[in-house]
C-alpha cells in the first residue's frame, strides 16, 4: 500500500517536506506515491496525481492536509478500487494557527479570534527577520528552518485544542515518537 | 537561457508568421505553479511541459521541428543537416538570458557550397531588460534596443554568438523513425557527454526489460550485455535483433531525458507513443513537472495522439493543436479553443472540438470496400 498524501495549499506541502526531509514523519519517502506529497485539492484536477496513481499497481491510502477541509474529497470512478480509505489532518481554522503558537502569541489571538482571522492576525503581529508575514511558502520555509520549532507547534496545536471533530485528526498524530 | 516565442514565415508549409509562444498566458493557480509552470525570472512562467495534437500529416512533426531549428540556431549557432529547404526562411526568436529579453531575426539562405548549411542573412538583435511591471508587453517592440556588434563571423554562423558566447545543448530533438543501429552508439555518447553512471542506465534498462542485468560499450559497434545471468558481446546489428525496437528507442529516450533533466536543456519527441507504454509517458510528464526531479527548469515537448494524455494537462495554453489545410497552422488551445474547465480533453478530442477526428466517411469507405 502506498500513501497518497494531498495538501490543500502550497504552504501545508512546504511543511509536509520538512517534516519529511528531517524523518520526522510515521512513514518515509518510500511509503509515498511517486515518493513526493502533492498539492493537490481534487484529484480529478490534479494531471501529477492522476498520473501518479495510473502508474502505481498497489492500493493507496490518501492523507488530506489542509486547514477547514470542508470541501468533498471526489475520489473518479477509475481509482474507487484503488483508494482504499481517505485519512484528514487539519489545523483549523487556518495553518497559521501553527504561527502563532510558535510565537507564543495564543493568548493574544483567543481575545480577538471572533472577529480577526489567523491568517490577518499573523500579517499583523508576525515577523522573520524584519519581514512580516505574507502568507508566502517562502515565510513557511525560513520560519521552520528549525524543524523541531514546526513539531513543538504542531504538538502543542493537539494538546490545546479540542474543536476537532471525530474524522478530523491532528497533524500530531503524523509525528514519529 | 530559455526560448519564449518563435515566429516564422516560410518554413516549409507553414502559415506565414506562425507563432509558438511559451510565456505562460492564462490564470497561474498555486498548483499550476508547482507543477506545470517553471519561474525563470520574477513572476515570468513558462512551461514544464508541451504537448503538440493534431490527425496525422497535420503538421505537428513540422512544428518540433521549428522549435528545433530555433533551438540549434541559439545552441549551436548554425543549422546543419535539416531535411528541409532553408531558403526564405524567416525567423523571429525571442528568448531571456541573465535578466535580459533578446529577440534575434534572420532570413535563412541555402548556399550549395556550404552543403547543407544554412547562411544567416539580414541579422538583427534586439535586448530589453526584463521587469516584472512590464510582464504584460514583453513582446512589444519599442522597449527594444538594437544591439550593434564589432566583430565579424563566418556567414553561416548565427550572430547571436555575440550574446549567448558559448556553444551548448538547449534542446535535443527525438524524432520517431529512432536511429536504428546508431542508437547504442549515441546512447553511450549521451552517458559520456552528460556524466550519466552505469548504475542510472542499468536501472534505467531495468524499466523496459527486467531479463538484461547490465550493457557497456566495447566499441563504438559492439555491446557486452549480461542478460539472464549470461554476459556475451554483441554487435549493433545483433542487438537491434534481440532487443525489441521499444526497448531501444526507450533506453535511449529514457537516457536522454535523464541528461535533460539533470542539465536543464528542453527536450523535444516526436509521437512520444510510438517509443513505449502510456505508463512511462506519463512517468516522464510527471518527472518534468516534480521540482525536485527537474531542478534546473528543463522542458518537456512532445507530439502526440494519445488524448488520454491531455487530461494530465490541468493548463490549456501549453497545449497546441495543429491543423493543415493546404497550409499548416499551429493553434494555442487557450487562445483559439477556450475550453471550460471540468470537461475532459480527451473528451473533446473525441467530440471533434480541435477538429483531429479521423474522416470517419473514409474509414466507412474502406470498410464498404472490404466487405464488398
Amino acid at each position: 500500500m502506498k500513501l497518497l498524501v494531498m495538501c490543500e495549499g502550497a504552504n501545508e506541502k512546504a511543511l509536509m517536506d520538512i517534516l519529511l526531509e528531517n524523518h520526522r514523519l510515521s512513514f518515509t519517502e518510500d511509503d509515498l506515491l511517486g515518493l513526493v506529497t502533492y498539492h493537490a485539492r481534487q484529484i480529478r484536477s490534479s494531471g501529477v496525481v492522476k498520473a501518479a496513481l495510473n502508474m502505481c499497481p498497489e492500493e493507496v491510502k490518501i492523507l488530506r492536509i489542509g486547514d477547514t477541509q470542508s470541501e468533498k474529497l471526489f475520489i473518479p470512478m477509475e481509482y474507487r478500487d484503488k483508494i482504499i480509505s481517505i485519512e484528514k489532518y487539519c489545523t483549523k481554522p487556518e495553518l497559521e494557527m501553527l504561527l502563532i503558537i510558535s510565537e507564543g502569541l495564543t493568548e493574544d489571538y483567543e481575545k480577538v479570534k471572533s472577529s480577526v482571522r489567523p491568517k490577518n492576525f499573523a500579517k499583523q503581529n508576525i515577523r522573520l527577520n524584519r519581514k512580516k508575514y505574507d502568507n508566502s511558502t517562502e515565510f513557511y520555509k525560513n520560519y521552520y528552518n528549525d524543524c523541531e520549532k514546526l513539531t513543538d507547534a504542531i504538538r502543542e496545536y493537539k494538546r490545546s485544542r479540542g474543536a476537532h471533530q471525530r474524522d478530523e485528526l491532528y497533524l500530531a498524530d503524523l509525528l514519529v515518537g | 537561457m530559455k526560448l519564449l516565442r518563435v515566429r516564422a514565415s516560410g518554413f516549409k508549409n507553414c502559415e506565414a508568421n506562425t507563432e509558438i509562444d511559451f510565456v505562460a498566458k492564462s490564470k497561474k493557480t498555486a498548483e499550476d505553479k508547482e507543477y506545470e509552470l517553471i519561474q525563470i525570472a520574477d513572476d515570468l512562467y513558462v512551461y514544464s511541459t508541451v504537448a503538440f495534437i493534431g490527425k496525422n500529416a497535420s503538421g505537428k512533426t513540422t512544428a518540433l521541428e521549428l522549435l528545433d531549428c530555433c533551438y540549434s540556431i541559439l545552441g549551436e549557432f548554425r543549422l546543419e543537416n535539416k531535411h528541409y529547404n532553408y531558403d526564405g526562411i524567416h525567423l523571429e526568436i525571442i528568448f531571456y538570458h541573465e535578466g535580459n529579453i533578446y529577440k534575434y531575426v534572420t532570413t535563412l539562405q541555402a548556399d550549395s557550397a556550404l552543403e547543407n548549411r544554412a547562411v544567416f542573412r539580414a541579422q538583427h538583435i534586439y535586448k530589453k531588460k526584463y521587469y516584472r511591471s512590464k510582464l504584460g508587453t514583453i513582446y512589444a517592440a519599442e522597449d527594444f534596443e538594437e544591439v550593434h556588434n564589432s566583430g565579424e563571423l563566418p556567414e553561416d554562423t548565427a550572430s547571436i554568438f555575440f550574446v549567448l558566447k558559448k556553444k551548448q545543448i538547449v534542446a535535443t530533438y527525438f524524432d520517431s523513425t529512432g536511429a536504428g543501429t546508431d542508437t547504442y552508439q549515441r546512447l553511450f555518447k549521451v552517458m559520456k557527454a552528460y556524466k550519466i553512471s552505469g548504475d542510472v542506465l542499468a536501472n534505467i534498462i531495468r524499466i523496459f526489460d527486467e531479463n538484461i542485468e547490465t550493457l557497456d560499450r566495447v566499441d563504438d559497434h559492439n555491446f557486452s550485455m549480461r542478460m539472464n545471468g549470461t554476459t556475451r558481446i554483441y554487435s549493433d546489428k545483433e542487438l537491434i535483433y534481440l532487443l525489441s525496437s521499444g526497448t531501444t528507442k526507450g533506453i535511449l529516450l529514457y537516457t536522454m531525458m535523464t541528461a535533460s533533466l539533470q542539465n536543464g536543456f528542453d527536450l523535444l519527441i516526436d509521437e512520444i507513443e510510438t517509443h513505449f507504454h502510456k505508463t512511462l509517458v506519463e512517468n516522464m510528464i510527471n518527472l518534468y513537472k516534480d521540482k525536485k526531479v527537474n531542478r534546473k527548469n528543463a522542458t518537456l515537448i512532445f507530439t502526440t495522439h494519445y488524448c488520454e494524455v491531455l487530461d494530465l494537462f490541468n493548463r490549456q495554453d501549453n497545449l497546441w493543436v495543429c491543423r493543415s489545410d493546404g497550409e499548416i497552422t499551429i493553434q494555442n488551445i487557450y487562445d483559439t479553443y477556450g475550453l471550460r474547465s471540468g470537461i475532459l480533453k480527451s473528451r473533446q478530442f473525441y467530440n471533434n472540438t480541435f477538429q483531429t477526428a479521423v474522416n470517419y466517411e473514409e474509414l466507412m469507405n474502406l470498410k464498404r470496400r472490404l466487405m464488398g
